[in-house]
């Protein structure tokens, strides 16, 4: 599912993130991505989902070039890829059932379809009482639960959670790892997980290709 | 001047992949393109009706109030016509709505974008397979591009009633008289001139508000700025339009 070779990507600062990675991701595993703030893990993130150019290297989502290339662009209609952010990513002006419904509309779902997914999702989160709020009326938590809600809905093939759980307190935690959980053990769909911790997911340590990056510092200038 | 070419070379890719987006456009994205187009069209359109309206009818008024002043006592009531024609049909009206266009939408759009942007928004709408050029630009295009047209439409319309109340009150000039003096004016060429200023001016003011809300990448203090160099930039374009339309039909 993800071919990545020689990819190097940078920060804003002119560090040195990733140098040349080699990754092979095959349709169905798993990829843990753990590292300490800083690090590049949602940097990685966003050059894997094709929201970001690497400085250099090339990468391919099943089978299609992403980088070098337009990005996520070309996926579009023939991978279908979800991310959820580890902030922002929902559109300020649509409710969270908007939100979650939009790219269904866009995949062209009739309607009785759309709706039946947006509230099935909706309700495996726990969010049908805040469903027709805005992303800025509800809590980081909601907000964190909608950007998996749209995940579920859109039932991806690939699926990048940059860390999922972080802010989370118990109840929703759980509510979240439960659902990451499933996602992992289906044999059908690529799983990345960006993670400061790697305990708190000690089922996908165990099936999943790890990648631990390390902490860079900013060079003098 | 390298920087001027990417900043066209950028507008070009714009218009491009826009263009694109709508020829593939699918029939289930239709009412969701269609949904935000209809926004738009609220937005830029029907709530600047009013501003447009009562700036052209002033502007009708004042332009006829002024002319007369001038030619009083030389027959000016025969030139309401080619006045009207010529200083609002041709120029003004094209050209102020757009101002006001401006002013008005091309800063919301370059401001919501930027916003957008460093929100992760434009992101997230490209990773789960909704095409920003479709879902963002298109829709801002074609509502822009319609309210542009409805809206020099009225302007033209407001400032001729601007004008005939002051031909009617100052000198007694009949509706009748006022419109065949405008209507002899006319010519088929000012209406292509008006349609084809409304077609570039409106592409002109909504890529260059997409182009400088989607350049937003850090920080909020560059929305700001976003919308600074999308007034600046925009009405230099409009301006060339205007310019090179009417050398090119009336030179």
């Amino acid at each position: 599912m993800i071919q990545a070779r020689g990819v190097t990507c940078e920060a804003p600062d002119g560090r040195c993130l990733l140098e040349r990675m080699d990754l092979q991701v095959p349709e169905g595993g798993n990829l843990l991505v753990t590292g300490p703030s800083g690090s590049g893990k949602s940097r990685l993130l966003r050059v894997l989902a094709g929201t970001e150019r690497p400085r250099s290297g090339a990468l391919r989502i099943a089978g299609i070039a992403v980088w070098p290339g337009d990005g996520a662009l070309p996926l579009a209609g023939r991978v279908r890829l979800g991310f959820a952010f580890a902030a922002g990513g929902l559109l300020s002006n649509l409710s969270l059932e908007d939100n979650v419904a939009l790219p269904l509309r866009f995949l062209g779902l009739g309607k009785p379809e759309v709706a039946r997914r947006t509230a099935d999702a909706l309700a495996r989160l726990d969010l049908e009482a805040v469903a027709g709020l805005r992303p800025h009326a509800v809590s980081g938590a909601a907000r964190k639960h909608t950007n998996l809600a749209r995940v579920l809905a859109l039932e991806p093939q690939l699926v990048l959670l940059d860390d999922p759980l972080d802010g989370l307190d118990t109840v929703d935690r759980a509510v979240a790892l439960e659902l990451i959980r499933a996602w992992a053990g289906n044999s059908g769909r690529t799983l990345v997980v960006a993670a400061e911790d790697a305990q708190a997911f000690p089922w996908l340590a165990s099936n999943s290709i790890q990648l631990a990056l390390a902490a860079t510092s900013p060079e003098p200038r | 001047m390298r920087g001027f070419l990417e900043f066209l070379g950028d507008q070009a890719h714009l218009v491009w992949r826009t263009l694109r987006s709508g020829l593939a456009l699918r029939s289930g994205q239709l009412a969701v393109v269609g949904g935000q187009t209809k926004l738009q069209i609220r937005f830029t359109g029907l709530d600047a009706g009013v501003l447009v309206m009562g700036t052209a009818l002033l502007l009708g008024a004042v332009t006829l109030i002024q002319a007369f002043s001038q030619l009083s006592g030389l027959g000016a009531e025969n030139y309401i016509g080619t006045l009207m024609v010529l200083i609002i049909l041709r120029e003004l009206g094209p050209l102020l709505t757009a101002v006001l266009v401006i002013g008005r939408s091309a800063t919301a759009i370059a401001a919501e974008l930027g916003a957008m942007q460093l929100n992760g928004e434009v992101d997230a709408l490209a990773v789960h397979g909704v095409d920003p050029y479709r879902y963002l630009l298109l829709p801002r295009w074609l509502g822009v591009l319609v309210s542009v047209f409805a809206l020099v439409v009225f302007f033209d319309a407001a400032a001729l009633g601007g004008g005939f109340l002051v031909a009617r009150l100052k000198y007694g000039v009949t509706w009748g008289f006022f419109m065949e003096s405008v209507r002899q004016a006319l010519s088929n060429r000012d209406f292509a001139a008006t349609l084809l200023k409304v077609v570039f001016i409106s592409g002109a003011i909504t890529f260059h508000a997409c182009h400088f809300g989607l350049r937003v990448q850090r920080s909020q203090t560059e929305i700001p700025q976003a919308v600074t160099r999308t007034v600046v930039s925009a009405l230099v374009a409009v301006f060339v339009i205007d310019g090179l339309i009417a050398a090119l039909l009336y030179f």
